[in-house]
């Protein structure tokens, strides 16, 4: 037994000691940057051709990509940047940002870019707080559009009653075993990101300018009220998650789905025959539901070395630039964050963007403050009783309220 | 060497790695409890603050609840682990063909990436389509809304987690089998005691001592285990319900950035854990190692 | 007779028992063969009328699958090989000696498992940066030893307890010295303990995900669970080829497990030495 293990450790010994010791260089090269991202595939593709175009423009230097799932990369940008190191380049959503520079852990952008830069990027592209650029984004949007699977739908719905319509008559038992075989409409219901478009068409908002909550409001109410008849006729699973949902529309067992940019390609590879659309008016008023828009894209981080900060903020504006921002939005249909590109003919021919923009100006811009956070939070258990059931839409809204006040207070302790 | 001497050279390494990698860390932490170190005071410094936010910790008014879930989840999975895997190493013990081939299927839940046993795990726990359901409805029982109610959302994960852990006490059962020495059955089957007897005078009470580290450790890991609620009650569905204390930390630090208050609530934490074990090491010295 | 129908049932309750347990298994397998990326399916069929193993080849041709398989055999091998000398050293002081503070030793071994481990990110983090073993192998080799080696200490010290002491004293009257007594004695004969321990620290890290997620940042030292979120993104995961890595992540556990078990129930058999 004894000599077994032996010959074992020698056997994979010393491959184990040099694998150890080999370590990755330091962080300090001027010429070495650094890009932590959490992107989805096709636009990580993209990044990797744009990178290896700078390295072309700049011989010796090299980008390193890290890619990490969304949650993942805030949590570990916080440690890293804690620390005073992490990556030059950070990439990411809205909410991360107004955090990060509250804790100090980005370097404010005016401080780095002429005013007429900035000037080019649209208002979404450059979200501020306290007066400081926080980010600049690659694209904008990132908003839910209705989707219809033209199989089964052969018009846009023209206000929220007709779209019940098309979802009744298109949640049906084919076989007939007592089972609902394809669905009028899928989407999350457990997020309430795809709950607020609804609550800005009824009227409301999540905050107020003063970012204090506004979620106990008659707006609130019938916007969980009309979530709620939608899981009541039936025409949507009451179990419906994000996989669930994609699931179903994929597999062509849905006639309408709620999704944004990153999901149209997918359902085109599965051979949908897929049609962008509004979400529809609400019946009987003039309002429309207002998606949160939110854009994409890099911070710098408030802690490179000094020898290597010209090349970095170099490298976030070459990733922000008209060529750039334009070639992502041709690729991959998200809008352009510069107000340039979007001028630029060939985009303004192209049916998705422009059903994606027609949306877009429906939206509105998701706050970056941090308070944004545990509205999210507190609005998700909401809604999941709502649906499940077991709170009335005004219980619901006044117990969103509530603890959104409270944990707001808490936030400074 | 002396035998003193080998000792402490036995226990030196042990320690150092222990102190440098979670004793360090640990101080650092208790250090941050006394501060209001937090979302608004990192850039700048935070200040000592004493134990206000342990005044904080002990007015959260889920505190009892949290508290009184994670101990039910604690034990209800310790127990499951335990009882299922000491009953397959006990079966598995035994001269059957084919042992190895289902010790090897019997070890996967342990094999594999808890993340996609986890997210597959709450795909059939899916109130429509899981196929836990369709199983159900297939042998004519109606569905069960697991997801949706907070019973059925901590059973869910209850199910998942006792699925991964239970290899882990079959492994440590199965080593423990053989510290008993064989003449004991052959002089109990002399006697003529029957099976049962075996089981309960001779095995239970000789697998303890082997047995008992996995167990406590176990506790310790089930009670401040993360992963396995948040991953099938998707953060805590239907509606914040299902939440154990770690995951009110965890939510606490890194979506809110209260670090000072995630400190205290930990050491809190560590404190109960402490309180805990200590009961169960005391008697557990107590009766196997007459100590 | 009875014997038989006795062994038919036990296989009848095993057989059972592993359809259970592997059912979620085949769950895996069968998102790994749908084309579609779909994670959920709306069916009982394990086998989607689309399959394809196409993941498969993805997964080992052109992802660096091998560079992430080659990182975590090194850190679990690593761990598992520190973390069985530690633990049989140190549990066999422990078991044998009678040292001041042994109790207290033993119970604050425990200890260190009882902070929730989400809270020691940051300074483990500051800890590493400080001595330069930040996105280094050896700093996550480090960690996952301090998170086995409790769990080993204690199991390697409860199996020592049930070896009779005589064993080693007949030894040390046949001449070998303390260390030659433990090292031929006793150490053989706590060959299960010894692949518990073995296969609990090989597992602390072979499949971990937090702490190397803080610790690796460079592509060349990723981990399985670091090259598996590679595949991860919000809205579009790549699910087929998340589930084919996972059951690949799977095989070198189970063959692992397969090559030890030996030892483990069937070594040596000990009741015979110690009677």
């Amino acid at each position: 037994m004894r000599g077994h293990f032996l010959r074992f450790h020698r056997w994979i010994g010393w491959p184990l000691v040099l694998g150890l010791i080999s370590c990755a260089p330091t962080s300090d090269d001027p010429h070495r940057l650094s890009i932590w991202e959490q992107m989805e595939p096709a636009e990580q593709r993209l990044l990797h051709e744009h990178l290896q175009q700078f390295e072309t423009e700049h011989p010796g230097v090299q980008v390193d990509v890290v890619h990490f799932e969304t949650e993942n990369l805030r949590n570990n940008y916080q440690t890293a940047a804690l620390a005073r190191t992490g990556p030059d380049l950070v990439y990411g959503p809205s909410d991360h940002v107004g955090p990060f520079s509250i804790m100090g852990l980005i370097e404010p952008l005016e401080n780095v870019f002429s005013a007429d830069s900035l000037a080019l990027f649209l208002e979404d592209a450059k979200p501020s707080l306290e007066g400081h650029v926080l980010r600049l984004a690659d694209q904008v949007g990132n908003h839910l559009t209705l989707v219809l699977n033209r199989k089964y739908v052969d018009h846009v719905p023209v206000d929220t009653e007709d779209f019940l319509e098309i979802a009744r008559s298109n949640t049906v038992d084919e076989n007939g075993d007592g089972k609902t075989d394809r669905y009028g409409i899928v989407f999350n219901l457990t997020e309430p990101f795809w709950l607020v478009p609804w609550l800005g068409g009824y009227g409301g908002w999540v905050m107020d300018e003063n970012s204090k909550p506004t979620l106990d409001t008659p707006a609130m109410r019938e916007a969980l009220s009309f979530v709620r008849r939608l899981v009541d006729e039936g025409v949507i699973p009451p179990s419906c998650d994000y996989p669930l949902a994609d699931t179903l529309f994929k597999q062509g067992s849905a006639a309408m789905t709620i999704n944004g940019p990153w999901s149209w390609e997918s359902y085109r590879e599965q051979g949908i025959d897929i049609e962008l659309a509004l979400l529809p008016r609400i019946a009987g008023r003039d309002s429309w539901p207002q998606p949160m828009t939110s854009s994409k894209g890099y911070s710098l981080n408030r802690w490179i070395p000094p020898a290597r900060h010209p090349l970095a903020v170099e490298l976030l504006a070459f990733l922000t630039s008209a060529r750039v921002v334009g070639r992502i939005s041709e690729e991959l249909g998200t809008l352009p964050s510069r107000s340039d590109v979007s001028q630029w003919p060939r985009l303004q021919a192209n049916p998705t963007l422009h059903s994606s923009w027609a949306q877009l100006v429906k939206g509105r811009l998701m706050p970056v403050v941090p308070e944004m956070r545990v509205l999210w939070d507190v609005m998700r258990p909401g809604l999941q009783h709502v649906i499940s059931g077991r709170l009335s839409p005004e219980e619901a809204a006044r117990s969103m309220q509530q603890s959104a006040l409270r944990k707001i207070e808490e936030l400074r302790k | 060497m002396s035998r003193r001497t080998v000792a402490w050279w036995f226990l030196l390494p042990s320690a150092l790695v222990l102190g440098a990698v979670v004793a360090w860390p640990f101080v650092y932490n208790f250090w941050i409890s006394l501060t209001d170190l937090g979302l608004y005071t990192i850039r700048d410094g935070a200040h000592f603050i004493g134990i206000q936010q342990y005044l904080r910790v002990f007015a959260e008014p889920d505190l009892y609840r949290y508290l009184l879930r994670t101990l039910v989840w604690t034990l209800l999975n310790v127990f499951f682990h335990v009882l299922i895997g000491v009953s397959i190493a006990l079966i598995l013990n035994r001269p059957l063909r084919g042992r190895s081939l289902y010790r090897a299927l019997l070890i996967l839940p342990w094999a594999l990436p808890q993340y996609i046993a986890a997210l597959s795990w709450r795909g059939m726990f899916n109130y429509e389509f899981g196929s836990i359901n369709l199983l159900l409805a297939k042998l004519h029982f109606s569905p069960i809304p697991w997801l949706s109610t907070e019973v059925g959302a901590f059973a869910a994960a209850l199910i998942t987690n006792i699925w991964l852990g239970f290899p882990f006490m079959m492994v440590v059962a199965l080593g423990g089998l053989q510290s008993i020495p064989r003449e004991m059955y052959e002089a109990a089957e002399i006697d003529g005691a029957g099976a049962w007897w075996q089981l309960r005078k001779i095995t239970l009470p000789l697998l303890r001592p082997v047995m008992m580290p996995a167990i406590v450790l176990g506790t310790i890991w089930t009670f401040n285990n993360l992963n396995v609620m948040w991953l099938v009650t998707n953060q805590g569905e239907p509606g914040d319900s299902s939440h154990i204390l770690v995951t009110y930390v965890y939510k606490a630090a890194f979506n809110y950035y209260r670090y000072g208050y995630a400190a205290a609530f930990s050491v809190l934490i560590f404190l109960i854990l402490l309180g805990l074990t200590w009961i169960n090491y005391r008697q557990a010295s107590r009766s196997t190692y007459g100590a | 007779m009875r014997t038989r129908l006795c062994s038919l049932g036990w296989h009848l309750l095993l057989i059972l028992l592993v359809m259970a347990t592997i059912y979620p298994v085949l769950q895996i397998f069968s998102i790994s063969l749908r084309p579609s990326n779909a994670l959920y399916s709306t069916s009982l069929r394990i086998i989607p009328e689309d399959a394809s193993f196409e993941s498969y080849r993805v997964i080992l041709f052109e992802k660096p699958f091998w560079i992430w398989m080659r990182n975590s055999l090194i850190v679990s091998f690593a761990t598992a090989i520190l973390g069985v000398t530690l633990a049989s050293t140190s549990a066999y002081a422990l078991s044998r000696f009678e040292l001041r503070g042994k109790n207290p030793m033993l119970f604050g071994i425990l200890t260190t498992q009882m902070f929730p481990a989400t809270m020691l990110l940051l300074p483990l983090y500051l800890l590493m940066r400080n001595l330069g073993l930040v996105n280094t192998l050896l700093g996550v080799v480090l960690a996952y030893t301090a998170t086995a080696l409790p769990f080993c200490t204690w199991t390697m010290k409860g199996y020592y307890d049930t070896i009779p002491r005589s064993l080693e004293e007949a030894g040390l009257i046949d001449g070998l010295d303390e260390l030659g007594a433990f090292w031929r004695i006793t150490l053989p004969l706590a060959a299960p303990a010894l692949v518990i321990t073995f296969l609990f620290s090989f597992l602390a890290g072979y499949a971990e995900f937090i702490v190397a997620r803080t610790l690796l940042v460079s592509k060349d030292l990723y981990t399985l669970p670091l090259g598996l979120e590679s595949l991860a993104s919000t809205f579009q995961t790549e699910w087929a080829n998340y589930a084919a890595g996972s059951l690949l992540v799977a095989i070198p556990v189970v063959a692992l497990f397969l090559l030890l078990s030996r030892y483990l129930v069937e070594g040596l058999t000990l009741g015979g030495v110690k009677g």
